[in-house]
């Protein structure tokens, strides 16, 4: 009975830790109403600048405090002035994308500066320790929990009762009517980004000084566990953020003392999915709260498609049908193969997330699911691989399509939200579920590509195989979306009301969205199991899933062709960068962002 | 076999010609123009930690052998690719390396996804991978080109159990491992091992890469009642589970595997990891002379930094790099051959380590039983802690 109070108070302690990450993103979120990936690498900036000023500069805990709230501060000033600030009246998912691209750059720029190797920051307050249950506790965890309470509280002080908070109130409300009423909505966004960014570098610098430790991988997995915390208290709503954040330490805590330590964050994403299936606007929602505002839909500027004439499309068909009797490398066939694979995930995603206004920040499950499924059937049954493969396009559209059902109900931000849990899911299902995926050991002597009795091995039949594959696929997607069908979706995207009024059933149209979606995905997830040989649950990751989002928003939503022309960017940019080293990932970024500040609509525009 | 040679031969250098890389079909040939390894690591993304460590191994190795004439006169250099780890970027960059005549060998990749989805594609282009970290059960059996110096767990963890159960007298353990397929494979030998050896294995505890709070699972632990703490972790978690483990008030004795063996360990488990044992492979007072000579000349050309557990994986691999293409020459399939071939080549893992051709690896580890002692790794005295 004693550990019960143990567990309890172990999750009250790093739930204190995700709240200080929750705070900052529920304030942005309160007022733009964007998930600012870049909350991450704030938080890692933060951290490193402590470590100077700790290690290098030797100051005191409270200058180092002010001090790496202000750079940190700076750098939320700079990201709002120079990232946000020029895509404000372009598509809402534009700024989206531009805050990945400025996590890119930031914790490049951090690993260039400092090094990946880990480092020691070390706290700087006394060592001692108070016995509380079974445990102990030290100064730094009454510090964290301090930051992060009175912080809350503060900020929703700041919000309910000043003046500048009534004014970022409204504009989060309606921005154009606090312009009218005389607001200066960029001066609020400034305010709210500087508050938020220097909370965020705060608690990097605490967190560090918590475990002693820091490294440049540390950003990811603090957006994660953020806005899971963030979500759960209720999208924008401060104190919400704070107790999402205990109840998520919580939760972990008694899934590890009840599952042991490999299921704990299954336990955070299925909170995450049941707060959203029962209460869609968080814990804490009131329920006079507006509703979310889609993230596509009518905040999708209705750009002009770039239009590419039938005989342009079909050289470049053949253009790329007959480049393997070029002269031409076998490494180069290999990035377009790959390009290809991602192309067909790309085809799923802008199909749910363009078309019917799905955004999905959880598609690399569905790879998973292809790749598991054709590759033990290939080995355990010796089914026939080109058999497999489709089986596993199909397990992928039925499974997919079933996990995914809960989500339906949602709209907007939530979306993404609950189909990034989602993924994750899988993915820790799959690492734990030992019998049927051999966990972490993965699969190996998964047989190669063959079709009809022949292997396909060399790099040359393996290029045409997924190009038709793909090809086929993208032709598919092109004649549902002129159809009815392609009709209803966009109907769906852009006004599920009226779409509602009209009969259509939003349901069995998402369904049929997923269905289709997810067998191109799966096909794609079971034609890399077999190039690969070995997969295992790490093969088909988040990053994948981040990536597969940039390619279609970079393509254009909705668009089959800039679907395929995003692939072969994104997946090309990085080897040409290739000459730059240590230094591509940076340029990339960058390249990313300068995109995005000029063609937010994509480059060959949303349809 | 012969076809695939002759074609990649002609793309590869139409290739580097339209690459702009002007490099003469002449120059290949010309002994002046250094061996070219390539490596594929990851030098940024999550791993990148790993891939600085290992080309700080690998440099100080080439300068070495350059100051001992190079390879038959020649210098020998490597062309390092960043991989991320990722499965994806490795599978191009092994197309890349096959591609490119100069590469006569490759080393790497990191991780299991990402080096064994790379393999097919090395084995049916007749280029040797070694892969030096690669410790997954299968990734030898991807094909005779595929060759690794990564210590076999199945060696390794029987010395760690036999540390802990027969040195140490601990008889009831928990167990604490990294969710992967090194760590799994491992926890499967030590515990064997260990119950072979009379303990009894209390808990398990599998954690992912990415975790950093351990204190719930360290209260698994504590009601499973141990005497002893066994990680097999890399030295970042190692750190953090010593140091939460001693914060809650956790006091028994503490075991590591090899992986944590590094200054880091130390520099971020501060107190915590004082008298922590760790099994490893070699230690800096280590009397034999290319441990020395490892050590001394990693400190001279690193300002007095302390090499780890992956800096000497790399100087190893190079070490045995350059002894295979000795004996090999610039020829591909020469290489793999020589393999076969290479004996004793002086290693800090292994004392002098020698190819078993059946399973492609080296058998045989170094064994040093170390504890933390004032902050520094030192020779186990045989004192219990």
């Amino acid at each position: 009975m004693a550990s019960w109070l143990d567990y309890t108070i172990n999750g009250l302690i790093v739930g204190n830790v995700y709240a200080l990450v929750a705070v900052g993103l529920a304030l942005i979120f309160g007022v733009s109403r964007l998930i600012n990936f870049a909350q991450g690498s704030i938080y890692l900036v933060g951290a490193y600048i402590g470590w100077v000023a700790v290690v290098q500069l030797h100051t005191p805990l409270p200058i180092t405090i002010i001090f790496v709230a202000v750079v940190a501060a700076l750098v939320g000033l700079i990201i709002e002035r120079f990232g946000l600030r020029p895509l404000q009246n372009s598509v809402r998912i534009a700024p989206l994308l531009a805050t990945i691209g400025i996590s890119f750059v930031l914790d490049q720029l951090v690993m260039l500066t400092f090094s990946p190797n880990p480092r020691a920051l070390p706290s700087q307050l006394p060592d001692v320790r108070f016995q509380l249950g079974g445990g102990t506790i030290g100064p730094l965890d009454l510090l964290i929990a301090g930051v992060g309470i009175s912080s809350a509280l503060s900020l929703f002080v700041f919000l309910r009762y000043s003046k500048l908070g009534w004014a970022v109130r409204a504009a989060s409300q309606d921005r154009d009517a606090a312009m009218q009423m005389g607001v200066d909505v960029n001066r609020v966004n400034q305010a709210v980004f500087g508050i938020a960014a220097a909370l965020g570098g705060v608690s990097g610098l605490l967190v560090g000084m918590y475990y002693n430790q820091i490294d440049t991988a540390m950003s990811l997995q603090a957006t994660l566990k953020g806005v899971v915390a963030e979500v759960v208290g209720g999208a924008g709503n401060v104190p919400g953020a704070v107790v999402g954040s205990l109840l998520l330490g919580l939760v972990e805590s008694y899934g590890v003392a009840v599952f042991g330590t490999s299921y704990r964050n299954l336990f955070a994403f299925l909170l995450l999915v049941v707060v959203l299936v029962l209460r869609p606007n968080g814990l804490f929602a009131s329920a006079r709260q507006a509703p979310p505002e889609p993230l596509t839909g009518t905040f999708i500027a209705p750009s002009r498609p770039v239009r590419i004439p039938r005989w342009a499309l079909a050289v470049a068909v053949a253009a790329f049908a007959v480049l393997p009797l070029l002269p031409v490398s076998f490494y180069m066939l290999q990035t377009l193969i790959n390009a290809w694979l991602l192309g067909m995930l790309a085809l799923s995603l802008t199909l749910v997330a363009g078309t019917i206004g799905q955004v999905s920040l959880g598609h690399a499950a569905l790879l998973a699911i292809g790749a598991y499924t054709s590759a033990l059937l290939s080995l355990t049954l010796a089914v026939p691989v080109g058999l497999a493969i489709i089986a596993g396009g199909l397990m992928s559209a039925a499974l997919g399509t079933i996990l995914i059902s809960p989500s339906f109900r949602l709209r907007g931000h939530y979306v993404s939200i609950a189909t990034l849990a989602i993924g994750e899911i899988v993915s820790l299902v799959i690492l734990n579920w030992e019998s049927v995926t051999r966990g972490p050991i993965g699969i190996s002597g998964i047989p190669p590509l063959s079709l009809f009795g022949y292997d396909l091995i060399s790099p040359n039949s393996v290029y045409w195989f997924s190009f038709a594959v793909m090809v086929a696929l993208a032709l598919l997607q092109a004649r549902l979306l002129s159809s009815h069908l392609g009709r209803s979706f966009r109907a769906i995207r852009d006004d599920d009301i009226a779409a509602r009024a009209y009969g259509l059933s939003l349901n069995r149209y998402k369904s049929l969205a997923f269905i289709f979606g997810g067998f191109a995905a799966g096909v794609s997830g079971g034609i890399a199991a077999h190039l690969y040989s070995y997969i295992n649950h790490e093969t088909f990751n988040t990053q994948q899933s981040i990536l597969a989002l940039t390619v279609v928003i970079l393509g254009g939503l909705g668009n089959v062709v800039g679907a395929v022309v995003g692939a072969v960017a994104l997946v090309g940019l990085p080897e040409i960068f290739r000459i730059a080293a240590e230094y591509r990932i940076l340029i990339y970024g960058i390249v990313l962002l300068l995109l995005v500040r000029f063609r937010p609509q994509g480059l060959l525009g949303t349809i | 076999m012969s076809n695939i040679n002759r074609r990649t031969l002609v793309k590869g250098s139409l290739a580097a010609a339209i690459a702009g890389t002007a490099l003469s079909r002449a120059a290949f040939a010309d002994s002046a123009e250094p061996i070219l390894l390539g490596v594929s690591g990851p030098l940024t993304g999550p791993n990148a930690q790993y891939g600085t460590q290992w080309k700080q191994g690998f440099d100080l190795a080439l300068d070495e052998i350059l100051a001992g004439g190079g390879i038959n006169g020649r210098k020998l250099a490597y062309s390092f690719e960043d991989s991320q780890s990722d499965p994806r970027q490795s599978v191009a960059i092994a197309q890349k390396f096959i591609s490119d005549p100069r590469i006569v060998l490759e080393l790497g990749d990191f991780s299991s996804p990402a080096s064994m989805a790379a393999s097919p594609i090395y084995q049916r282009g007749g280029l040797v991978q070694f892969g030096f970290t690669n410790s997954h059960p299968d990734f030898t059996k991807g094909g005779d080109f595929m060759w690794s110096t990564s210590v076999s767990q199945a060696d390794e963890q029987p010395l760690l159990a036999a540390y802990a159960v027969k040195k140490l007298g601990l008889k009831k353990l928990a167990v604490l491992h990294l969710n992967t397929d090194w760590g799994r494979t491992s926890r499967d030998y030590f515990n064997n091992a260990a119950k072979e050896y009379g303990a009894e294995i209390v808990v398990t505890e599998g954690y992912i890469a990415e975790e950093r709070d351990f204190r719930s699972t360290l209260v698994r632990v504590r009601d499973a009642n141990p005497d002893g703490l066994v990680l097999i972790s890399y030295y970042s978690d190692g750190a953090l589970i010593a140091r939460q483990a001693r914060q809650v008030g956790l006091k028994q004795v503490i075991c590591a595997a090899s992986s944590v063996y590094s200054p880091k360990f130390l520099e971020l488990g501060g107190d915590a990891v004082e008298d922590v044992h760790v099994g490893t492979r070699y230690f800096p007072e280590d009397p034999r002379p290319e441990v020395q000579k490892f050590i001394a000349g990693f400190k001279k050309k690193y300002n007095g930094l302390e090499p780890d557990a992956f800096n000497a994986y790399a100087y190893d691999a190079m070490n045995m790099a350059a002894a295979v293409v000795k004996i090999g020459g610039t020829d591909r399939k020469a290489i793999r051959d020589a393999f076969t071939k290479v004996k004793d080549v002086p290693s800090v893992i292994f004392g002098a380590a020698t190819f078993d051709v059946a399973s492609r690896r080296v058998k045989g580890a170094m064994n040093a039983e170390l504890v933390v002692r004032k902050g520094q790794f030192a020779l186990w005295d045989g004192k219990p802690t």
